[in-house]
Formats: structure tokens, sequence, C-alpha cells
């Protein structure tokens, strides 16, 4: 991988972030109404504390560039301001609380569904028509039309309120956690299980999909012909041939899709009250907090260009036509 | 294959030599007679189809099959009652009949997702064919904004985006009968979704540009806006209609799941808005499997269908699409 391609591609993640930055300081005001007026509600409020209380937040200095520069200096020193709702508490703390549960979620979720969708989907490709294509791709296309919480929610159902086998919501019990050790982490896996099933449940259709496709695609190259006209067996054609190329594409969208697997797991936590990013959003949402809820975007948009940026590195380094 | 080729090919520009206006459409009749033979053809696009005119029919008169959309007001029968023979799919938690309101939020997810499509088309075409055919630093920057937008967390960035709006435009405004919330909701998913529509519109644009037909346009002194207009967007037709159906699929499932996490609105309920219901009533874990079904079933038939009909438009009309599926 050449410096000239690692510069270009670092150049590019450090504008995208400062778009980021920009949007998400514009957007706030957008809004109606100055944030004196929301925030000092007092009609008896004399003109003089307006305008000192004006001056202490720099509100009385032009938008650009005296506040803007201001707010990217916070921004960088990690101040993302106070929460509306959850009062005094800086909007890091609260939004640092709730990266945990998510990452657990959304971490475990993917990673079982980049190996049961990419196996599945491999498979499917490389015996295109068979049972395990004809089956698997049908399930695959059904579950990709589902939102996550339209999995979600027939889980609750059948294996929480009708057979249950798992608690309906929440991420422990009631002094679940506190149990002595092999329990608490039973009961924190219990309460995963339905959650972690619906996100991955979500994914694999997605990947299995994208990873047929790719097999397929592969399927047709020179090489592949090649490596057959040698003698080779099916089954190490496929693993030593056909699936290392398959997987190229595979990473870059395994990365880019990591925004839109933030999104849903917002709202497979919606139906389990998973405590983490998704149901922060929806509380943050619903009495309008923008700070956290620009604190929300700006730490996935970020993480989705970092994601971004990661994957470019490792295609770089595995596609010997782009090292150059 | 050759058919495919052959549907490909010009639309306008390559004139049918001796043909006037009369047989240009005799000729445009004949290709889409063609088009939907092989259209036909397809078992996925045609079930898809199917499921699209049954819900299609619904949304364009709900009142004829289940009278009024019933409200908290207007409700028929009692909290959470089961499916029987007068309330066929049950009640919810105001006891408000399940059938009555999927088939209403069949109008109103179905109207919402027609008209962000359109604005995304109109947004991708129009920046796509522009970038496409000026090429250079407008081309540039246009297409580094497009690539901001599909690096970004869209669905995150609607959902900062969508209150803030509505903050802006104020939750009573209405228009043609649709409510400011829904209309945000609209507007949201078209300016989160253009920049893929723009990105495959400026790529065909690009090689069409390059065509003969177009030489000989701008040689004979046609001006850019009208070569846009009357050489390269016939020909980008075929594209459009494929990616308008897809666009579809994804907008209802934008609509549905912003309507869910409490972004729609009450008085006009989509499916989405019937399922954040359910959740806030606890359907779910009460095991009241009659409120979450039907809407859930009907938003994942609708997406299913437009994916099906859209991957088939793909596979026949867009020249760079091999047979992938």
């Amino acid at each position: 991988m050449s410096a000239r391609y690692l510069g270009q591609r670092l150049l590019q993640a450090i504008v995208t972030i400062a778009a980021i930055v920009l949007l998400n300081f514009l957007l706030f005001r957008l809004m109606p109404g100055s944030p004196e007026r929301i925030l000092l509600r007092n009609p008896n409020l004399s003109q003089q504390v307006v305008e000192a209380t004006r001056a202490r937040w720099g509100l009385d200095k032009p938008l650009i560039p005296d506040q803007l520069v201001s707010y990217i200096g916070s921004t960088l020193e990690g101040d993302l301001g106070y929460s509306f709702k959850f009062r005094g508490q800086p909007v890091t703390s609260v939004i640092a609380d709730r990266v945990g549960p998510t990452l657990l979620l959304v971490g475990l979720g993917e990673l079982i569904s980049v190996f049961v969708g990419i196996a599945i989907g491999a498979y499917a490709g490389w015996r295109r028509g068979g049972v395990v294509d004809r089956v698997g791709s049908g399930v695959s296309l059904v579950l990709y039309s589902m939102p996550y919480f339209v999995i979600g929610m027939p889980l609750i159902v059948i294996f929480a309120a009708g057979l249950g086998w798992f608690p309906t919501s929440g991420m422990t019990s009631v002094g679940g956690g506190d149990r002595p050790f092999p329990d608490n982490i039973i009961d924190l896996a219990r309460h995963l299980a339905l959650p972690l099933a619906t996100v991955s449940l979500g994914l694999i259709g997605q990947y299995s999909i994208l990873m047929r496709s790719a097999i397929i695609e592969t399927r047709s190259e020179d090489y592949i012909t090649t490596a057959r006209a040698k003698g080779l067996r099916d089954g190490r054609v496929l693993r030593a041939h056909a699936f290392p190329n398959a997987m190229l594409p595979m990473v870059t969208l395994i990365a880019i899709n990591l925004g839109y697997v933030i999104g849903g797991a917002i709202t497979a936590e919606i139906v389990f009250s998973w405590p983490g990013l998704g149901t922060l959003t929806v509380t943050a949402l619903q009495s309008r907090d923008y700070p956290v809820l620009q604190g929300i975007f700006l730490l996935v948009a970020v993480s989705v260009v970092l994601a971004n940026l990661a994957a470019d590195i490792i295609y770089g380094l595995l596609d010997p036509r782009v090292r150059r | 294959m050759s058919a495919a080729r052959a549907s490909g090919a010009p639309v306008s520009g390559a004139p049918v030599s001796g043909a006037g206006k009369a047989g240009r459409w005799r000729l445009r009749a004949a290709q889409l007679r063609a088009f939907a033979a092989r259209y036909a053809g397809r078992a996925d696009g045609m079930l898809g189809l199917v499921v699209l005119v049954f819900f299609g029919i619904l949304a364009l008169a709900p009142e004829l099959f289940v009278g009024p959309l019933e409200t908290a007001t207007r409700a028929s029968a009692h909290a959470f009652d089961a499916p029987s023979a007068q309330h066929l799919l049950g009640a919810d938690d105001l006891g408000r009949d399940i059938l009555n309101r999927t088939v209403h939020g069949a109008r109103i997810s179905m109207t919402i997702g027609l008209m962000a499509t359109v604005i995304t088309l109109v947004f991708g075409v129009v920046l796509g064919l522009v970038a496409g055919y000026s090429g250079g630093l407008v081309d540039n920057l246009l297409m580094r904004i497009a690539d901001f937008f599909l690096v970004l967390p869209t669905f995150v960035l609607a959902l900062i985006l969508a209150p803030v709006l509505i903050e802006v435009v104020g939750a009573d405004a209405e228009v043609m009968g649709i409510r400011a919330t829904l209309l945000v909701i609209i507007v949201v998913i078209g300016i989160t979704s253009w920049a893929a529509t723009a990105r495959i519109i400026r790529s065909q644009t690009l090689s069409l540009k390059e065509r003969m037909f177009v030489d000989r346009a701008r040689v004979v002194g046609v001006g850019p806006g009208r070569i846009i207009l009357r050489h390269i967007l016939p020909n980008v037709m075929n594209l459009i209609v494929a990616n308008a159906v897809l666009t579809f699929a994804s907008a209802v499932l934008t609509e549905t799941t912003l309507s869910f996490i409490g972004l729609g609105d009450p008085f006009q309920p989509s499916w989405g808005q019937i399922l954040n219901g359910a959740q806030d009533s606890g359907a779910a874990g009460l095991g009241a499997w009659w409120v979450i079904a039907p809407p859930a079933v009907s938003v994942v038939l609708v997406i299913l269908a437009f994916t099906l009909m859209g991957n088939a438009l793909d596979d026949l009309l867009n020249p760079k699409s091999r047979v992938r599926r």
C-alpha cells in the first residue's frame, strides 16, 4: 500500500469528519428561537442580565467564524455541552454510560452474522440452484425486507410471552447484576439472547445475499477455470480460490454497513428496552434533548467514517492491485 | 441477451429513418409490449406486482373496505380483544379494530413512500445528470457531497434532522391534507437518500455523453440543457425506473422505522405508527400478537414485493447488471 493511497484516504476521512462537525453546528442553529430565550425562560429578566449572559456564552459574537471556532474547539476537547433531560450531566458522560451495552449487542451480532451469513451465502452461491441456495436465498430476502423491530417483536411474543424462556426486556433482572460470578453472567446472557438473535437475523439476510452474489461473480473468472483445469477438488477451488476473492468486496460492505447496523440496533434496543444508545436516542427524542441527539450523531458518524477508513486500509493490504 | 441489448439502445437521437411522429410512437409501443412480455416471464417480478396491486387497491379506497379510520373516540371494540368473527384481526389497547387501521395504514405508508421516492429521484436524477454532463469542477463538487451522504449514517442523520425540521415548520402546518410531521419525514428521506441515485445516473451520463448521437447534436448547435433533456434523459429512463422501485422499498422501510421510533403522526397512522402504538402499550409482552402481525406482515410484504420487482426490472433494464440473482 503506497503512502499516497494511505494519505488520500486519511485526508478524505478528515474532510468528512470536519463536514460532520460543521453540519452538527449549523443544524442546531437552524432552529427557531435563540438559545438564550430557551435557557432563560424568565420573562422578568432585565435587558442587562440578558446581555451579560449573551456575552458570557459568546452569543454576542458572529456565528461564523467566532462561534464556529469555539464550537470546534470545545468539540475537540470532548465538551459536547449539557443534556437538557438529565439535568447537569455533561453529554459525554450521558452517552458514555450507554456505549457498552450497544457495543456488546452490535459487536456480538456482527460477529455471529458475518460468520453465518458468509457461510450460507458462499455455499448458496457455489451450489447455485441447490437446496441451500433456494431455501437460504428465500429466507435471506425475507429477512432483508424486515426492519429489526419487526423481527424482534414476534420473538418476544413467542419466546418471552408465550414460552417464557427469556425475559421480555432490560439487561439484568432486579439485583441480577450483583449476584456471585456465574449467576450474573447467566442472567445477562438470558437477557441478551433475544436482542442478539434479532440483530443477527437482520444482518444474516444481508450478508448472505451479498456474499452469494460475490461468489457467483468470482465463479465466472478465468482463474477459477484454471484452478478447475489443474484438477483441484471442488471444495479446494471454493476455499482457496473463489472464497478469498469474494471476501474482498465483503470487507468494504461490512464496514459501510456499520452505520445501518447501528441505525437498526436502535430499533432492536427499543423493542427489548436494552439500555444502550438506541433507547437513549428515543429518550432524547421524546424530550427533545438536542445536545444528546447531536452527541449520538457525532459519535456514530465519526465511528462510521473511521470504520470506512479501516476498511480502505484493509482493502489496500489485501488487494495487490491497490497496493501500488 | 440480444433482446436486452436492443432495449439498451438509444431511444432518441438515433432517428428511425423515414418514420414520422406516428412511426416513432408505434415503435415505442412495440418496445413496451416486448418489454411487458419479458417482464411477464419473470416469476419473482410478477409475484411482486400482484402484491403491489393488492396493497395499491387497499390504499386507493380504504373506506370502501373497512369504513372510516377508527380513532380513540370511534373505537368499536374493547382493549386487546382477540380476533373474532366481528373483529377479524382483533383490537389494540384502545379497542380500535386492527384490520381497519392496517388497511388505512396502507394508504399512509404508501403515500409517504411514493412522495419520498419522487423527491429522492428528482434530486438524484437532476444532480446526476448535471454532474455527469458538465464534468470538471461541478462534477467533482457534487460527487464529493454525494460521497459525504453515502458515508454518513443517513438513518441517524434523519433522526436528528426530523425533530429539528418539525420545530422549524411547526407541527400543525398542513399541505394537501398531509400533516407537517409526515411532510418532514418525506423530505428527510429525500435529503438523506438522493446520493445513490445521483451516482448511478452520473456514471451512465458520463458514458452517454461520449456517444455519437450526442456529438452530432452538439455539432448541429443544440444547447447543453436541450441535449440533457432530449438526448440523455430518455436514455437513462430505464435506470430511473429500476432505481425508483428499489428506492420506494427503502423509503417505506425508513418511514416505518422513523414512525416506529415515535417521529410519526398519531392522527395519520402508517404501519410504523401502528407498531409504535403496539410497542408503547406493551402488546408483545402481553402476547397480543394480533396487534403486531397485521401491520408487520404488510410492511414486509410491500418491501419484499418492491425488492423483487426492482431486481427483476434491474436485470431487464440495466445494461450493466449482468445476471446476479
